[in-house]
């Protein structure tokens, strides 16, 4: 992060992977080299985005620190600046803000199995942990990811599925809400698909992110399976503007989502007052 | 800290003598209000006011200012970092409360990722405090908070009205500085005189809220929220006069080829305020709105930054809101509820 707070670095789109019909992915370079070098983050830190006119955005960080060079964000055209990013393309500059935010625990679940379970753009920020898991493989136990859409068009990552599909250390099952023609595998919403592959929670870290709704009834499935609060994670999306804790948007009681957060375990969330209103 | 006087026909001399080295801020009237701004001389300057109606955060947390200007050169995107002050600068009749505001604005500014813009403007200014009148404003409660409203706490000089003559706290190296500037004015007291100069003890109504915390964190489910909230206009005029909130916006204006990044003051009282680009609202009614900013000021500020409470007791919030919500008369509801756990 610069030193002044608010001033984001410039970075070049190298290139756009559209995910699904209103989803792409944004890989950006720093265009300063030095930068380039010297940037880290970690699995599960966000950054504020900016298209320099429209404004700026909240973004996760959906690439793995473990690869060098640039970062990816997944971002769906939903709102003024994700639908103004929308409109640029390989070559345009983007701002960005960051890293901001804690991360994934990547050092408490060493030696761990860990269990992902990601609703439609839920993904991306799980993403990022799954790859470091992958790429730092001897220090972590085994890979189970649960991801499930709307429908086969919304999917994200479709290439990394079939790959993660034919990885011997890795579990993949996905389900769609909805099928259609080119879909022959499960059908169904996600908690009731998580509850029918049962995960054992010896041992094990869930890992969760989706529409609140999923994140819900995941929870409770997870309970109801034996998984304690604190080995049950989320990352939380709220309105954000400045990401450092000071312009007093994003807090639930006195914890600031872009400070303290995204990442919260579940035994974190319950002791906060109106945390699990939502 | 060393005490001096100066009598109140040298003051103008002095604060002119200032005006020649720094920009010099104070309480200006027009058409009946006072603002801080800044002034040419000291001719400007109100000596005989209650407080301002915007606080005097204003001037380190400006209500907008550009953080940084953009500007396209054919692909690439050049960024320039807005420079908050030209030079250093004075404020004269700053009161206590709002000392202790800024006070509580350090907190979220001036730690864990410093502000730069609010910091560097806390460095290049100087506050010369003036205590209050005597009696004070009747809405006034800061002394509820704690806040002893002659005391020199956060001020580089304090002023105390004796009579004839200000008693003059020269508190910091800063004060030592702005009083240099004029050493013949300043005096030092004789016995007697530090005998007999004594600022006159100020009467204020005063509440006891050491358990206000415990108590509205109580309350979280209570019906009360909801009732309290119907006067309530959410024009945000409470957080807008308020000293201690510090919510902003940040906004570009211009095209994608030229512009500038702005902060702007926004308010917790708004209904987007929260509102998520997909429709969700985690504070959707005033009820969730009101509550949240209760909270922030007596259980979540002082639980995350290990502070006192966030009100100085002001005031500006009773005296202005257009639906007569009273702030004393909440933390008196708020003190008087049974908690949940009895």
């Amino acid at each position: 992060m610069s030193d002044n707070i608010y001033l984001p670095w410039i970075a070049t789109i190298t290139e756009v992977r559209p995910e699904t019909a209103d989803t792409s992915t944004f890989v950006v370079t720093f265009d300063d080299p030095q930068l380039r070098e010297s940037f880290t983050y970690l699995p599960g830190q966000f950054a504020e985005l900016s298209n320099f006119g429209v404004g700026e955005c909240p973004i996760g960080i959906a690439s793995s620190p473990t690869w060098a060079g640039s970062l990816e964000f997944c971002v769906r055209a939903v709102g003024t600046v994700t639908n103004a990013i929308h409109d640029l393309d390989v070559g345009d500059k983007l701002g960005v803000r960051g890293p901001l935010g804690n991360s994934w625990p990547i050092e408490e679940i060493e030696g761990k199995d860990l269990l992902f379970i990601g609703g439609g753009i839920g993904l991306p920020p799980l993403r990022s942990l799954i790859h470091y898991v992958l790429d730092n493989r001897e220090r972590y136990g085994a890979v189970e990811i649960i991801y499930g859409a709307r429908s086969p068009q919304d999917l994200v990552y479709k290439q990394e599925l079939k790959q993660w599909e034919e990885q011997p250390d890795v579990d993949l099952y996905v389900t769609v809400d909805a099928g259609d023609g080119t879909w022959d595998g499960p059908v169904g919403f996600v908690p009731p698909f998580l509850r029918e592959i049962n995960p054992t929670p010896e041992n094990k870290v869930a890992f969760t992110c989706g529409p609140p709704i999923m994140i819900k009834l995941v929870v409770e499935a997870l309970e109801e399976m034996g998984y304690a609060d604190a080995n049950i994670v989320t990352t939380l999306e709220m309105k954000m503007k400045c990401g450092v804790g000071k312009c007093g948007r994003c807090n639930i009681g006195d914890r600031y989502v872009c400070r303290d957060g995204p990442v919260f375990s579940f035994d974190q969330l319950r002791r906060i007052p109106g945390a699990l209103e939502a | 800290m060393e005490r001096k006087k100066l009598q109140k026909s040298d003051l103008s001399r002095w604060l002119d003598r200032i005006a020649q080295e720094h920009e010099l801020i104070g309480p200006s009237e027009d058409d009946g209000v006072i603002r801080f701004q800044p002034v040419e001389s000291s001719a400007e300057i109100a000596v005989e006011f209650a407080n301002s109606l915007i606080p005097p955060k204003s001037l380190f947390f400006p209500a907008v200012e550009s953080l940084f200007s953009f500007h396209k050169r054919g692909k690439d995107i050049e960024l320039e970092a807005t420079e908050p002050l030209d030079r250093d600068r004075v404020v004269f009749g700053i009161r206590n409360c709002d000392v202790q505001s800024l006070s509580l604005l350090d907190y979220v500014f001036g730690q864990d990722l410093e502000d730069v813009y609010y910091q560097e403007r806390r460095a290049r200014t100087a506050l010369i405090a003036l205590a209050c009148p005597t009696p004070p404003r009747s809405s006034c409660f800061c002394t509820t908070f704690g806040i002893d409203p002659l005391s020199s706490d956060g001020s580089d000089v304090l002023l105390t009205d004796v009579g004839d003559v200000y008693l003059v706290d020269v508190v910091t190296e800063k004060g030592e500085g702005l009083v240099s500037l004029a050493e013949d004015l300043f005096p030092g007291l004789t016995d007697d005189e530090a005998r007999q100069l004594q600022p006159r003890p100020v009467e204020m109504k005063k509440v006891d809220i050491s358990q206000l915390r415990e108590k509205v964190e109580a309350l979280w489910e209570d019906e009360y929220w909801h009732k309290m909230s119907l006067p309530c206009l959410g024009c945000g005029i409470c957080t807008y006069v308020c000293p201690t909130c510090h919510c902003f916006d940040i906004v570009d204006v211009g095209s994608t080829l030229e512009g500038e990044r702005y902060r702007c003051w926004d308010s917790c009282m708004y209904s987007d305020f929260a509102l998520m680009a997909s429709g969700e609202n985690p504070r959707p009614t005033k009820r969730e709105r009101i509550r949240n900013r209760y909270f922030h000021k007596f259980s979540t500020f002082p639980s995350r930054y290990g502070s006192g409470y966030a009100c100085v007791g002001c005031a500006r919030c009773l005296i202005h809101c257009p639906g007569g919500m009273e702030i004393t008369e909440v933390i008196k509801d708020i003190l008087a509820k049974e908690s949940i756990s009895e």
